[in-house]
């Protein structure tokens, strides 16, 4: 009785969470993000023609939006390893329908770091340099191994959890249609569900759990180090690097958010991602947002208690110059004001978690767009015998239109994983029912 | 006959516009040249002659390349051309004197050189001349002085001569050192000139070898000498501690520290094993399931 | 390598001396080269063919081809001669800047020579005040030439690097446009070709070489290369010369000597007397480029003011 009933509800969980065809709106949303990555496209052909002239970097301010979305991307990947391995491992067990969400948001999300690197290159077509001529002394070439490694791991780690929902995927053959059933079978036809391979399989996951934390951390470690290797007031800061992860975590728990929020309405999940897996993203995002306000007072408060004059014409331009606003907005909108609505149990229900989401993406986009500009506007030489647009920077359309491009790319990616793989894994759901059942 | 010309004259003149014949525009702007001569006479062996092209441009002087200029030896004829040269990019060419000349050189104690330049679209022609009298700078040391001889050729003795200036110099990378504060040093009745030196310690050699040099500059008789000698007065150069072939942070990649490749070779290579072995367990996974 | 260059160099000098065969006689003529570097460092090879000339003594002698150039011709220097360098060298430059008006003429002079691009300018003069009270002075910048380049350590492909000789050059073939470099630089004097430079054809298909950083290419760096031609020429870098006041100096470390063409000074000395300094000490990239204090100026700082507003509105 009982067996049946659960047998019953094992197919319907399986229903609920197949993946599902467009419709109508789905269409128009990849349309859309299609669009726009074709206006990004176009923008990079002409970077391509015209060197970067076409953007509005210049010798100041040589890095722009690419090197702050490369960033911001960067970080974003690194919610993969928060929700699947240090949840995983620190035996978090409601963390488990939101693993598929977090390493699909990551690869996409490593992916597009890596094209927009590219796309800053000066000359994109030596790329390969990188390989002949690696100089292992570059934190440059530190990070494309770790981007590298990331990637590789992430993929290990999405398609691990896989193997099981693909063999339910398999038994939906005219569900899925003639193509998408060849690619599963492709991907996942020897998984029998065997005890001997769903042993391997488990440590497997475990392994990999073990080994994204460390190199999770050193992507953005690196990463933060591309900045705080040089001399630049701003950058030159041995907080660096946590102060970078302690971000990213944040921003990247924003995002996983987000992507809850819209899965499950669009998808009608909400048997699987309930009320209660929000209230507990909203704890640990408070609890991340704390961490990071905590590094940013410490990254801004000893430099502005000392006020060296190196470092006093940035600071004085973040704080009250021609930074002030984003600087401010940056603050309030990405780390206090999700503090304070995350302290109300109101504030965590889904739909304020998923503005307040938005709001921590928001803002942690425009801090990267601080930590990457504003240094570069006040060297250490006066900024002299140059044209006078060096002395400013904003973005032209084409870096906009790429820049753009690359976010609708990721979450293009990202859309077409969730149309092709089920959004809350199937197999671990069944399980865990089957638990709770018992 | 007369309306055969005029039709004549018409055409022609017609062909001459229509052929964009610009020697009209480019007659009245022509611009002048200066030329300058310069005598060289180095240790006292091979004179050569090089010259100096210079333009005005708005009220300063430009040098200009690509002159194309005749030298001759005593005065403009065939026979006695020194050769036929053309301005390099910084406006200067030189010429040494052909062997063919040997009996006009020979002949005369003093010699003239006469520059010409006969003249093209942008520039009017010019010429210019230089005489020198034959002349030869002897250099010699005593003690930790250095005693430099000017002697002028008078019929057919090497004679002393007084008043010319005469710079000392240590041969150094673009330019010469003088050997002490002095700028140039007069030559006395016996035609000599000298200087103590005072560069001590410069670093020479590996054994401490400089190179003095004797010279003068641009004498309104003479043109230029000069004569060098080797002396043992500089300290032995020790090459300094060069970090080139080290194994540092900012060298090339096949130089790179061996901390930094231990460690990261290490962290690579431990990721990566972890990594493969991962992706051979999927292979192990996939033949189990094959078997069964 | 040294020992070698050096007793080869002797050789030569007491040959030429003693026999005066007329090798590097000429060749040392006027001031500009110094024969014996080329002949002995071997970039000077004697062609085998050989030139009838007219001693001074009205003697005919031969003397091979190869000498006879004033600028001895120079055989191309390939990649891997110009990542090395002149070994034995350490070039140094000094720039007094009491003598600095902000007349420019060393970046007219580089930008020509090395064909940029109207406002990407290698020498950057800049007016320098270090505080309220007191007084401003011109400082002209190059690239410094440290002797621990950070540009050189975070470039990921060895596309910047440090000879031998103290030079920090750009190989344009292989720069991939990431420009770590500039941020690296803390003496901002990197300069990017954001697009294709405004050169002729000609000159942009010309092969890149290392030592003249001609020609400049889309999508790479640029930077002052202390003219690493003209210097392997033993000539001097086209700043040092253009100056009408003899501000930028010259020279040779190892041999203690700076000049800027008219006047030559041991190097010491002038550190010593003038109380010689590099900028940005304390972040120990180690300079290769030395200033003079601005004391007993030759102009007032006032003097430059108008020749600034051409580029600086
Ligand atoms: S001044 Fe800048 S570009 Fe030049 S060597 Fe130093 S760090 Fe490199
Ligand atoms: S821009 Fe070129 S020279 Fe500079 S670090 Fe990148 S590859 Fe090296």
């Amino acid at each position: 009785m009982k067996n049946s009933k659960s047998i019953a509800s094992d197919e319907q969980i399986i229903q609920d969470l197949l993946p599902r065809k467009f419709k109508t709106s789905g269409r128009i949303w990849v349309s859309l993000l299609i669009a726009i990555c074709l206006v990004g496209i176009y923008a990079y052909y002409r970077q391509l023609r015209y060197g970067l002239a076409v953007t509005n970097m210049r010798d100041y301010v040589s890095w722009g939006i690419y090197i702050s979305n490369f960033v911001f991307f960067v970080a974003i990947s690194l919610v993969g390893s928060l929700i699947t391995a240090v949840f995983r491992l620190a035996g978090v067990k409601w963390g488990a329908p939101l693993t598929r969400i977090a390493e699909m948001i990551a690869v996409a999300a490593i992916i597009f770091a890596s094209i927009i690197i590219i796309v800053d290159m000066g000359s994109p077509e030596r790329f390969y340099n990188l390989f002949i001529y690696g100089r292992i002394q570059s934190p440059i070439i530190w990070d494309v191994i770790v981007i590298t490694t990331y990637f590789f791991i992430s993929i290990l780690l999405l398609y691990y959890p896989l193997l099981p929902d693909i063999k339910i995927l398999l038994r939906f053959k005219e569900k899925s249609g003639p193509g998408l059933h060849k690619f599963y079978s492709f991907l996942g036809s020897f998984w029998t569900g065997s005890h001997k391979q769903y042993l391997l399989s488990k440590k497997a996951i475990y392994a990999l759990c073990v080994a994204i934390i460390p190199v999770a951390f050193t992507i953005h470690t690196v990463t933060s180090w591309l900045f705080a290797t040089t001399y630049r007031p701003g950058w030159d800061s041995t907080n660096f690097g946590a102060y970078f992860i302690a971000g990213a975590f944040l921003v990247g728990a924003g995002s996983v958010v987000v992507a809850m929020y819209i899965f499950r309405t669009w998808y009608h999940l909400e048997k699987y991602i309930t009320p209660d897996h929000f209230d507990k993203m909203g704890r640990v995002l408070v609890l991340l947002c704390l961490l990071y306000l905590y590094f940013n007072v410490n990254e801004f408060l000893t430099p502005f208690f000392k006020m060296k004059e190196s470092e006093a014409g940035y600071l004085n331009d973040m704080f009250s110059g021609s930074f002030a606003p984003v600087f401010w907005f940056a603050i309030f909108t990405g780390i206090l004001l999700p503090i304070i609505i995350l302290l109300f149990k109101q504030g965590r229900k889904p739909l304020p978690m998923f503005i307040v989401g938005i709001m921590v993406v928001v803002g942690a986009w425009f801090k990267r767009y601080l930590i990457v500009t504003p240094t570069l506007l006040h060297p250490f030489m006066p900024m002299h015998d140059v044209p006078e647009m060096y002395h400013h920077y904003f973005p032209s359309w084409e870096e906009w239109a790429i820049t753009s491009g690359s976010l609708a790319g990721a979450m293009l990616i990202i859309t077409l994983l969730c149309r092709i793989f089920p959004i809350v894994p199937i197999q671990e759901t069944i399980n865990e029912h089957h638990e709770t059942a018992k | 006959m007369k309306l055969l010309n005029k039709i004549l004259f018409g055409s022609l003149s017609a062909i001459f516009l229509l052929s964009g014949y610009d020697g009209f525009s480019q007659a009245p702007d022509k611009g002048s040249l200066s030329v300058a001569i310069n005598y060289f006479n180095d240790n006292n062996k091979i004179p050569y002659v090089l010259v100096r092209v210079k333009t005005k441009v708005n009220g300063k002087f430009k040098t200009v390349p690509g002159i194309p200029l005749k030298l001759f030896l005593n005065k403009d004829s065939a026979g006695l051309l020194i050769g036929k040269v053309v301005t390099n990019e910084s406006g200067e060419a030189t010429s040494f004197i052909p062997p063919s000349l040997k009996k006009e050189w020979s002949a005369t104690i003093k010699h003239s050189f006469h520059a010409s330049f006969m003249g093209n679209t942008k520039y009017d022609s010019t010429s210019a001349d230089l005489t020198v009298g034959k002349a030869k700078i002897l250099i010699d040391t005593v003690g930790r002085s250095v005693v430099a001889t000017v002697l002028e050729l008078k019929d057919t003795s090497w004679t002393p001569v007084k008043g010319v200036d005469v710079m000392l110099a240590v041969k150094r990378l673009g330019a010469d050192l003088n050997i002490n504060e002095t700028a140039t040093f007069a030559t006395d009745s016996t035609g000599k000139a000298s200087g103590d030196f005072k560069r001590d310690t410069i670093p020479g050699d590996l054994k401490g070898n400089i190179t003095l040099v004797a010279k003068v500059v641009d004498n309104d008789q003479f043109g230029n000498l000069s004569i060098e000698k080797t002396v043992h007065w500089g300290s032995k150069f020790v090459s300094k501690a060069n970090d080139f072939n080290e194994r540092t942070l900012f060298a090339t990649r096949a130089k790179a520290p061996v901390w930094l490749l231990f460690i990261a070779l290490g962290i690579i290579i431990a990721v990566w094993t972890v990594l493969i072995l991962l992706v051979q367990n999927i292979l192990r996974i996939k033949k189990l399931g094959q078997e069964a | 390598m040294n020992k070698e260059n050096n007793s080869r160099r002797d050789f030569l000098l007491t040959g030429l001396l003693a026999a005066g065969a007329g090798l590097g006689a000429v060749a040392g003529c006027h001031s500009k080269k110094d024969p014996f570097e080329a002949a002995a460092d071997g970039t000077v090879k004697p062609s085998g063919k050989k030139v009838k000339l007219l001693s001074v003594d009205g003697e005919v002698i031969e003397v091979d081809e190869a000498f006879l150039k004033p600028v001895p011709h120079l055989p191309a220097i390939t990649n891997s001669e110009a990542r090395i360098g002149i070994p034995g060298k350490k070039f140094v430059m000094v720039i007094d800047l009491s003598r600095c008006k902000n007349l420019k003429k060393c970046q007219a002079a580089c930008n020509h020579a090395h064909d940029l691009n109207p406002g990407e300018n290698w020498i950057k003069v800049n007016p320098m005040q270090a505080a309220e009270h007191t007084a401003p002075y011109w400082e002209p910048t190059t690239c410094m030439h440290c002797d621990e380049p950070p540009c050189v350590k975070v470039c990921p492909v060895d596309a910047t690097f440090k000879r031998e000789d103290g030079i920090v050059l750009i190989d344009s073939d292989r720069c991939i446009g990431c420009r770590f470099c500039m941020a690296a630089c803390p003496y901002s004097t990197r300069v990017f070709n954001w697009g294709a430079p405004e050169i002729s054809e000609e000159l942009a298909s010309q092969p890149y070489s290392c030592e003249t950083s001609i020609p400049q290419k889309k999508g790479t760096v640029g930077k002052c290369d202390f003219c690493a031609d003209m210097t392997r020429m033993g000539m001097l870098p086209h700043c040092v010369s253009a100056c009408p006041n003899g501000v930028f100096f010259y020279g040779d470390l190892n041999e203690d000597s700076v000049t800027n063409g008219a006047e030559t000074f041991r190097f010491s000395d002038l550190m010593r007397d003038k109380g010689g300094y590099r900028l940005m000490e304390d972040l120990g990239t180690k300079p290769s480029v030395y200033y003079l204090p601005a004391v007993s100026r030759n102009f007032p700082f006032e003097s430059g003011i108008e020749n600034d507003k051409k580029q600086n509105k």
